[in-house]
């Protein structure tokens, strides 16, 4: 079937050129939110990953527009919000501007601190405008967050339920003071909580000189409009697809896990333009950091439809009415408290979005993508030369993207949270500042799922240590157990392997929550990274393209010949 | 003997070749000329011969009188566009030639999950690996060996590459393996192309280096041969001067090393309107100047600060990366060809999508049948059918209307005016906002500047924009359409060099630096030695490239004129927590600023262009009043029509109206007036 959606057309009750003029400048009233963040932030790192997004919200908490930066943002912020509107019902006038940060509070993950304020006229609320920003360090057991041996909530760091930040108008700097001394950077929490603050401000600003221009009236039926024209979107979308049942699974790596493996099973259910997302079958919640609050499932569903119906533009919360998302509270995708959260917007989130994709193939096989390497970080402390700490996280080899109907799948882009979103440090920067030194960083043949569409290569990557003491290697990620399925016939690319391979002695290799490995000097850490999975029958790719494979090493002669049948074609 | 004091600037364009001569008695005058795609040279001549026709004389004779000639082309953009460059072999060090391949595991897209990946420039089989290694800190840890690299010559040399790509790891600190490599193919006889990554970039990333030095040789094969072929013609129609060729960083290079260095050409076209607007923008003392340049596909914006183009430092395509220093250009997804659509939500969108010029907008009569802002602008009367790019083409209002009604206006059951007016502002909105966001990502505030605008699609909108920017002044220059081709003439011979350092720069001294930016100068200077410029005509810019230690990329920081502080640390730490705080609002004085690289730019000042001034005179238009037409603006009103060329020093004109020329149309807002000043430039304002 056809990717392209036939047009609906918008109801008349509105001029449509308001309507057309509207949404255009919302959406550049978030840009110029996400634009002041960019001018604003206090700590130098915040300005260069851009970890926030900005949304307007309608006075029901649907997204009418947005500027993200990270896609696991879009979706999460309205429950967010509302939960926070909700703690001031009644007590909310004009000039306030609330602050959340918790979970069990609308929230996703301590460092996500949302900024919220509502815009007024006539004294009443008529839209919110929100800035989510992910902040350097929130407290907690180890810097930064992030932390494996959190049990409970309160480990991961400082919660911040819902909050009036400034009140009438007024900043509450006792507040403030309070939330920054909680971080190990209270300097930078302040200053990227203010410029958080600026950022809301500027778009509550332009939203009065939008509706000093078109009136209250226009712009209530434009962000209608508009709402309604997210939801008619998704419905031609999910009215293009089977209808009836279909299911998804996915898994995560949890080593107290039966087999190691926590199954993440996903029943969908389309009818008539609807779909129902059934999570009620994830398995409980556990006393690790891989659970995810129902605010980053929702979002986690949501980046799931986006990246099934490639649409970035046209989908908007009025999509998420077409969606009824369904989840068991005590579950892994809806923990109560007090279940630790922080890996959820990226680990927990990856295997989210790849159960939903999975549940998706069956709805629309044209559309299936075939699965993305997952998350596999480790971090290496050491000290060098001189004495002097540091810290080295591997962002290097990131692994291959799945294939689809009409294109293989990309070397080196990493997990379906953020596909290429951050740069990697260059290796001349790696080897420049720290003790390290990399002898190899190539694709890897034979990695890329085989399919018709073949997944993307994964790398392999030789780290030397070459410190003077012994380093200690941290990891934390996915995807050594669980490699990147295959679809329509394709198959999966094998997992991560990553193995530490001492100067005199036998390899060791790497688990995905492994802590506190020594590494001596003169030690090399190996990295095979995961491959995408492929899509379709791999003996129907294209002869011409197996050939350029085998001619430019992405494919070995034998596999081509084995998993391809280059060669044995009758 | 004639006097040898005329300037020429030649623009190739994709559909007309602009020439601007500057006379030495102050007068400017202008051809276009279709180009010539197959050979773009011969729409060089073709223009100026059409040029030596109009003034009456000998092509010869109109050569023989040249001073300068600085010329602007698409052929390096064109080959990267069309991926039609030269077949390229890469060496490299053991280990990492996927480097390219390997696109520091980022994309541009991340929500399109399903976009094909980017073939790298160098197929993989085409990438070579040699021993050889050197360290970070520019020790050699492994010599090159010269066996292999024999070999890898040969097997390059036997696929009959058209250029070899040279980059090692740490060849910024020692590029003595990467020299090796020249010295080893020049001594087989060998003569392709060789881009060696630490010449066209001396600084730290080894994806930044290889990425620039594998464009450079990608599209430098094609455009030396386009430039011999072009300097052949005009040496045989008797052209006596060296030739210069636009940058995209603002500034020419001489005809030899701009084959070398093809990777600074990629962008220069739009810079030349940008260097156009650095001109007016000191001439008519508003150094603060947005300029925004509507075509038939997109719009270009640029922002020029005190008299200075912004830069960039990176250009990052869809495919590759160009790290070297550009004037920034800020594309926007309206033009003149954008198509109006109601989209999946049911809502009116206008772009990114473009009609282009093939298959066109619907009035154009080509194969287009897609309702474009150009359609829409037509429908509402604003352009003309007749006047249209001064008639050379006519204009179907009938394909317009029936366009917008299926497009638009049936859709959203409305009438065809109200569908085409709903485009035209959403146009207007696209661009404000474009404007808005290039402004403030500079830490700006548009309100602080004055609008230009030049370009065939952009005068209807610039009255609009400008008010919904509160920007008190819109300048529309009478050479609107050949300004690229103007900005040429306002240039100066640039050569940018860079030294990388990468530590704090409160360990360094007064003496260290000093040291590294006099080393700069001097091979700066003796490169416009070679370039034959006097050495009194060369003036000197130095900046850093700083972060904080917590950063990855670093900010530009100006170095100021003072001798006296110019290489004191302190005065340069000072200098980067300024500009880091005109950026971000605030800075962190504690913290210790890295200082990346230091930059220097030589400037070998070339003869300028005088734009010429008539006295002024009565301010009532009529003398170039064309008669009145119908126009939908909300409403139907009647607007005077004004010819642009016949709007003489002083004359002021009353919105709403419309002031059309040849290859632009103009709309004066109700209640705003245009006046001329004396170099023929249409300035709006509040009156």
């Amino acid at each position: 079937m056809s990717l392209s959606n036939s047009p609906a057309v918008a109801p008349l009750t509105l001029a449509p050129l308001t309507l057309a003029v509207v949404r255009h400048r919302m959406k550049a009233v978030t840009e110029e939110m996400v634009e002041t963040m960019t001018r604003t932030c206090f700590s130098p790192i915040l300005n260069q990953s851009q970890d926030f997004s900005a949304v307007i919200l309608d006075s029901s908490f649907q997204t009418v527009s947005q500027a993200e930066r990270v896609p696991i943002h879009m979706g999460a912020m309205p429950r967010a919000v509302r939960m926070m509107a909700k703690a001031f019902d009644g007590d909310l006038a004009d000039g306030d501007v609330l602050m959340a940060n918790d979970p069990y509070w609308g929230g996703s993950h301590l460092p996500d601190v949302t900024l919220a304020m509502p815009f007024f006229t006539d004294g009443e609320i008529r839209l919110w405008v929100a800035l989510r920003a992910h902040q350097g360090d929130i407290g907690g057991l180890s810097a930064g967050g992030y932390s494996a041996a959190a049990r409970e909530i309160w480990h991961e760091g400082l919660r911040i339920p819902p909050l009036k930040l400034v009140a009438g108008g007024t900043l509450r700097d006792d507040l403030l003071r309070l939330v920054a001394e909680n971080s190990r950077k209270p300097d930078d929490l302040r200053g990227d909580l203010l410029a958080q603050l600026s950022a809301v401000r500027i778009g509550a600003t332009r939203l009065a000189e939008l509706f000093a221009r078109y009136g209250r009236g226009e712009i209530a039926g434009a962000v209608e409009a508009i709402l309604d024209g997210g939801e008619a979107v998704m419905r031609t979308l999910l009215a293009g697809c089977r209808a009836g049942v279909h299911r998804g699974l996915s898994h995560m790596e949890f080593a107290d896990a039966p087999g190691g493996l926590l199954p993440i099973p996903v029943s969908l259910t389309i009818d008539g333009g609807r779909a129902v997302v059934d999570l009620t079958g994830c398995p409980d919640q556990v006393r690790a950091f891989i659970n995810s609050p129902y605010a980053n499932s929702c979002a986690a569903v949501m980046v799931a439809f986006l990246y099934f119906s490639g649409d970035e533009e046209g989908l908007n919360g009025g999509s998420a009415r077409a969606l009824d998302i369904r989840t068991r509270p005590g579950s892994l995708v809806d923990p109560v408290m007090p279940a630790p959260v922080g890996a959820c917007t990226s680990s927990t989130a990856c295997a989210l979005i790849e159960a939903v994709l999975n549940a998706l193939e069956g709805a629309d096989p044209d559309r299936a993508i075939g699965s993305f390497a997952r998350r596999f970080r480790f971090a290496l402390a050491g000290a060098t030369d001189d004495g002097t700490p540091f810290i080295w996280h591997h962002f290097l080899n990131k692994g291959g993207t799945g294939g689809n109907r009409d294109h293989d799948g990309w070397p080196n882009i990493g997990g379906l949270h953020n596909p290429g979103g951050t740069a990697a440090p260059s290796v001349e920067r790696t080897e420049a500042s720290h003790p390290l030194f990399v002898e190899e960083y190539a694709l890897l043949p034979d990695s890329g799922g085989a399919g018709e569409r073949r997944g993307g290569l994964g790398g392999r990557l030789v780290l030397r240590y070459d410190g003077r003491e012994p380093a200690v290697l941290n990891a934390s990620g996915e995807g050594v157990l669980v490699p990147p399925t295959g679809t329509q016939g394709g198959e999966a690319g094998p997992g991560h392997r990553y193995a530490l391979l001492p100067p005199d002695g036998a390899a060791r290799p790497i688990a995905v929550h492994d802590s506190g490995v020594r590494v001596e000097p003169g030690a090399r850490i190996l990295c095979l990274s995961a491959g995408g999975g492929g899509f379709g029958d791999p003996r129907r790719r294209p002869r011409a393209l197996v050939e350029r494979d085998v001619a430019y090493g992405y494919v070995s002669a034998e596999a081509a010949r084995d998993v391809y049948g280059l060669g044995t074609d009758a | 003997m004639l006097a040898r004091d005329m300037l020429i600037g030649v623009d190739v364009g994709g559909t007309f070749t602009d020439l601007v001569l500057a006379d030495g008695s102050g007068g400017v005058s202008f051809v276009k000329s279709p180009s010539t795609p197959d050979d773009p040279s011969r729409g060089v001549v073709n223009a100026l011969v059409q040029m030596a026709a109009e003034r009456g004389e000998s092509l010869e004779r109109l050569l023989g009188q040249t001073r300068v000639f600085i010329h602007g082309t698409t052929v390096a953009t064109n080959v990267l566009v069309q991926r039609n460059g030269a077949r390229l072999g890469l060496i490299t060090t053991r280990g990492f030639r996927d480097v390219l391949e390997l696109r520091e595991g980022a994309r541009s897209n991340r929500y399109d999950l399903r976009a094909p990946a980017p073939d790298p420039l160098i197929p993989r089989p085409l990438r070579l690996e040699v021993t050889e290694r050197v360290a970070a800190d520019g020790t050699v840890l492994a010599p090159l060996d010269e066996a292999e690299l024999g070999e890898a010559i040969a097997t390059l040399r036997a696929a009959e590459v058209d250029a070899v790509v040279v980059s090692f790891l740490h060849a910024h600190k020692r590029p003595d393996h990467e020299a090796a490599v020249r010295a080893a193919i020049e001594g087989t006889g060998w003569r392709p192309f060789v881009s060696l990554g630490h010449e066209v970039l001396e600084r730290e990333g080894e994806y930044d280096r290889l990425s620039t030095a594998a464009v450079n040789a990608y599209v430098g094969p094609a455009l030396q041969d386009y430039l011999k072929r072009l300097v052949g013609q005009l040496k045989a129609a008797g052209i006596g001067v060296p030739l210069f060729v636009m940058q995209s960083n603002g500034g020419v290079l001489p005809i030899e090393e701009a084959g070398r260095r093809a990777y600074g050409a990629v962008t220069s076209g739009p810079a030349g309107g940008a260097m156009a607007g650095a001109l007016f923008a000191r001439t008519l003392g508003l150094p603060n100047l947005v300029t925004y340049d509507t075509g038939g596909t997109s719009t270009d914006v640029c922002v020029i600060k005190d008299g200075v183009p912004i830069e960039r430092n990176r250009t990052d395509l869809a495919d590759f990366r160009i790290t070297a220093p550009a004037i920034e250009i800020n594309p926007i997804g309206i033009g003149g060809g954008s198509v109006a659509r109601i989209d999946a939500s049911g809502i009116l969108a206008v772009g990114p999508q473009s009609a282009g010029a093939v298959p066109g907008p619907a009035c154009f009569g080509k194969s287009g049948t897609r309702a474009t802002l150009t359609d829409a602008n037509l429908v509402l009367g604003l352009i003309s059918a007749e006047t249209f790019l001064g008639g050379r083409m006519s204009l179907s209002v009938e394909a317009a209307r029936s366009a917008v009604q299926a497009d638009v206006a049936g859709p959203l059951g409305v009438s065809v005016e109200e569908a085409a007016w709903a485009v035209h502002i959403l146009a207007t909105a696209g661009i404000t906002e474009g404007i808005r966001l290039a402004t403030i990502r500079q830490g700006l505030d548009p309100r602080d500047f004055a609008l230009m605008s030049f370009g065939g699609a952009g005068g209807l909108h610039a009255d609009a924009v400008a008010q919904d920017l509160q920007i008190p002044t819109v300048v529309v220059p009478r050479m609107a359409s050949v300004l690229s081709a103007l900005g040429f003439l306002a240039a100066d011979i640039r050569q940018d060099l860079q030294r990388f350092v990468s530590r704090p720069i409160r360990s360094m001294t007064a003496a260290e630096l000093a040291i590294l930016f006099d080393a700069l100068e001097e091979e700066g200077r003796a490169r416009l030695r070679a370039s034959g410029v006097a050495t009194d005509g060369i003036r000197v810019e130095r900046s850093l490239e700083c972060r904080y230690g917590r950063q990855v990329h670093g900010i530009p920081v100006r170095v100021g004129d003072s001798l006296d502080d110019q290489f004191d640390p302190a005065a340069l730490e000072r200098a980067f927590t300024e500009t880091y705080r005109a950026l971000y609002q605030h800075a962190h004085e504690g913290e210790a600023g890295i200082l990346d690289v230091c930059r220097l730019s030589v400037y070998g000042a070339l003869p300028k262009i005088d734009l010429p001034t008539q006295p002024a005179g009565p301010s009532d238009p009529a003398p170039a009043w064309r008669g009145r037409r119908s126009a939908y603006l909300g409403g139907f009103r009647e607007l005077d029509v004004y010819w642009f060329d016949d709007l003489r020093h002083g004359m002021r004109i009353s919105g709403p109206a419309i002031v059309e020329s040849a290859s632009t149309t103009i709309l004066v807002g109700p209640g705003r007036v245009a006046a001329v000043d004396g170099i023929g430039n249409l300035l709006l304002n509040n009156g």
